[in-house]
């Protein structure tokens, strides 16, 4: 019979990605794991492409068990992670036996957990992605019960009695400030807001309630249009920071509709992205201006050390015969 | 503007150019401007086309409307520089000749207008001092150009029929609008072709199918460039209609 990780409290938990890619000309968001550094990181730390399907735990606790041995790593934000009870390293691969259960509760700070396992699951794919997508109504959320399906196991790789780790792989763990201080540099429709733009960097905005993968609402002192008339539909980006009225920003995340016709005051960084994607209802954010230059650069500096992590890995892959290669091609460009 | 938006890259011609901006650490603008909406549209689309038959590594998706394109990119893969010379080497070449669309196909929309079909036909024929026949009939008066695909999924954003003025959005959107629907805003029409919100009024509602296989590619039957001409029918005549695809509609 096949191998499953078998779902035990379910919370709230989708099968993720990076995001459906390519598909935006057809009116598709892209979708996809909302902080996205620690997918990846969750990934690459079980030796997985970085784009393979994972887990995405929103803010409630969660627990499952597997049917086989498995290599898995749990990343995002600060959790109470244990197995079968023992406290047990995030931001870490850990090997887990058959029918031991991984439990992660009180999901603090931030408000996303990512559980990756070596080998990846078997899921459905829609327009090159399994990312949940609520419009299409393609992809749901776990439920307790639910089996998915295991590509590989792992042979335990730890101390057979104290579970002692054999190594130390010091993965990139983002800070989580409070309050959040998200990037942000000059959107194209900046000049439209006059004076009042300045306002986005002196005050705190609060997240709001009705906040999620498609937006973030966030009340405060907020800027105003100066300039009039109507903005013809064009295509905005993931992290466009939008006013459309009244007394609140909009934030696009992942999940936004490819046109709109508000003007974009600012956009938000590929940095600050992931972490936006971890910031919860009633949290505080500021925003903090930069240039491109400096905001590609600490994007590239991010990826960079994901990119040594997974040499690291590789390495220790390889020293204790750990199969670390994906068991599928995962389509991640157009 | 300073360094956050400051590049500006534009090349003038007689018939007008297309400027390429930075938009954001992972996107850039190019607008087509100084030329007719027309002509800038077929500019974008083209633009569209020939920069994605570059494939260019790194670059997530391209997003052309009405008279800009914005290109998102993953800016560890790519960057900007690269991006722009790009856009701006394709956007020169189309500059040299006559930009021509690809050939129309015009596909033929059944609609039952008003009552729980279009609940907003009322409020739009008040707002513009119309009758509702009037209204249905500047509706179904005249091929319906696609110009791009928009959100939530393969949405056909077509210009508006010709009413006297724009159309006001809904002040409060709803929450849930059936697929199918047949909207109206500003100077644009639409068919929602999946279950979501919005807050463009709606005129009727077709019973095809406008969207056939979600994993298809391309998403959708019909493409910028291609007309809808939507006929009235009666709500008698919906079930003669029920569950065909749109995609065998054109003719």
């Amino acid at each position: 019979m096949a191998d499953t990780l078998n779902i035990l409290r379910a919370g709230m938990a989708t099968v993720q990605d990076l995001g459906r890619f390519g598909r935006s000309r057809y009116g598709l968001p892209v979708n996809g794991a909302l902080d996205q550094h620690s997918a990846r990181v969750a990934n690459v730390l079980c030796g997985n492409d970085e784009g393979a399907p994972l887990l995405e735990i929103t803010a409630l606790d969660f627990s499952c068990t597997p049917s086989t041995d498995v290599l898995v790593a749990v990343t995002g934000a600060p959790a109470d992670l244990t197995v079968d009870g023992v406290v047990r390293p995030r931001w870490e691969p850990l090997s887990v036996r058959s029918g031991e259960t991984i439990r992660i509760s009180g999901i603090r700070s931030g408000i996303r957990v990512y559980l990756a396992v070596l080998g990846s699951f078997d899921t459905p794919y829609l327009q090159g992605s399994c990312a949940p997508d609520t419009i299409l109504g393609f992809g749901r959320s776990l439920r307790d019960g639910d089996e998915l399906g295991l590509q590989r196991h792992c042979p335990p790789v730890d101390h057979p009695e104290y579970r002692i780790p054999l190594f130390r792989l010091r993965a990139p763990v983002p800070r989580l400030p409070t309050p959040w201080t998200i990037d942000v540099t000059d959107g194209p429709d900046l000049a439209e807001f006059g004076d009042t733009a300045d306002r986005l960097f002196r005050s705190e905005f609060t997240v709001s309630p009705q906040s999620n993968h498609i937006g973030l609402r966030m009340a405060g002192d907020v800027p105003r249009r100066v300039a009039t008339g109507e903005v013809l539909s064009r295509g905005v980006p993931v992290g466009a920071v939008e006013v459309p009225a009244g007394d609140e920003l909009l934030v696009l995340h992942r999940g936004r509709g490819v046109t709109a016709g508000y003007p974009v005051l600012a956009v938000v960084t590929a940095t600050g992205l992931s972490s936006l994607g971890q910031v919860g209802p009633g949290q505080t954010v500021r925003f903090r201006r930069r240039t491109v230059a400096e905001a590609v650069a600490a994007h590239r500096s991010q990826r960079n050390a994901v990119h040594a992590l997974q040499n690291r890995v590789r390495t220790v892959f390889d020293a204790l015969r750990i199969p670390s290669s994906p068991a599928r091609t995962v389509p991640v460009s157009p | 503007m300073d360094s956050g938006t400051g590049v500006v890259d534009g090349a003038d011609t007689a018939r007008g150019s297309v400027v390429i901006v930075d938009c954001g650490d992972s996107g850039v603008v190019a607008k087509a401007v100084g030329m007719d909406a027309e002509r800038a549209w077929r500019t974008v689309h083209a633009l569209a086309d020939a920069f994605d038959a570059v494939r260019l590594a790194g670059v997530h998706g391209i997003v052309p409307t009405y008279d800009s394109l914005l290109v998102e990119f993953d800016c560890a893969d790519t960057d900007h520089d690269t991006v722009r010379r790009v856009l701006r080497h394709e956007a020169d070449r189309l500059g040299e000749g006559p930009v021509t669309p690809p050939a129309a196909r015009r596909f033929v929309v059944p609609v039952v207008y008003g009552g729980e079909f279009g609940p907003d036909l009322p409020v739009v024929a008040d707002q513009l001092g119309l009758s509702e026949r009037e209204v249905v009939e500047l509706h179904s008066a005249a091929d319906l150009t696609v110009r791009c695909l928009g959100a939530p999924a393969g949405a056909p954003m077509m210009d508006g029929p010709a009413f006297p003025r724009p159309v006001p959005r809904l002040s409060s959107p709803r929450i849930r609008v059936l697929p199918g629907s047949v909207a109206v805003a500003g100077r644009q029409a639409v068919i929602c072709p999946m279950p979501s919100p919005g807050g463009w009024p709606l005129l009727g509602r077709t019973p095809l199918r406008v969207l056939e296989d979600l994993d298809a590619d391309p998403l959708t039957a019909y493409r910028p460039g291609d007309t809808f001409r939507f006929v009235p029918i009666t709500p008698e005549q919906w079930d003669d209609h029920a569950g065909r695809s749109l995609a065998v509609s054109h003719g």
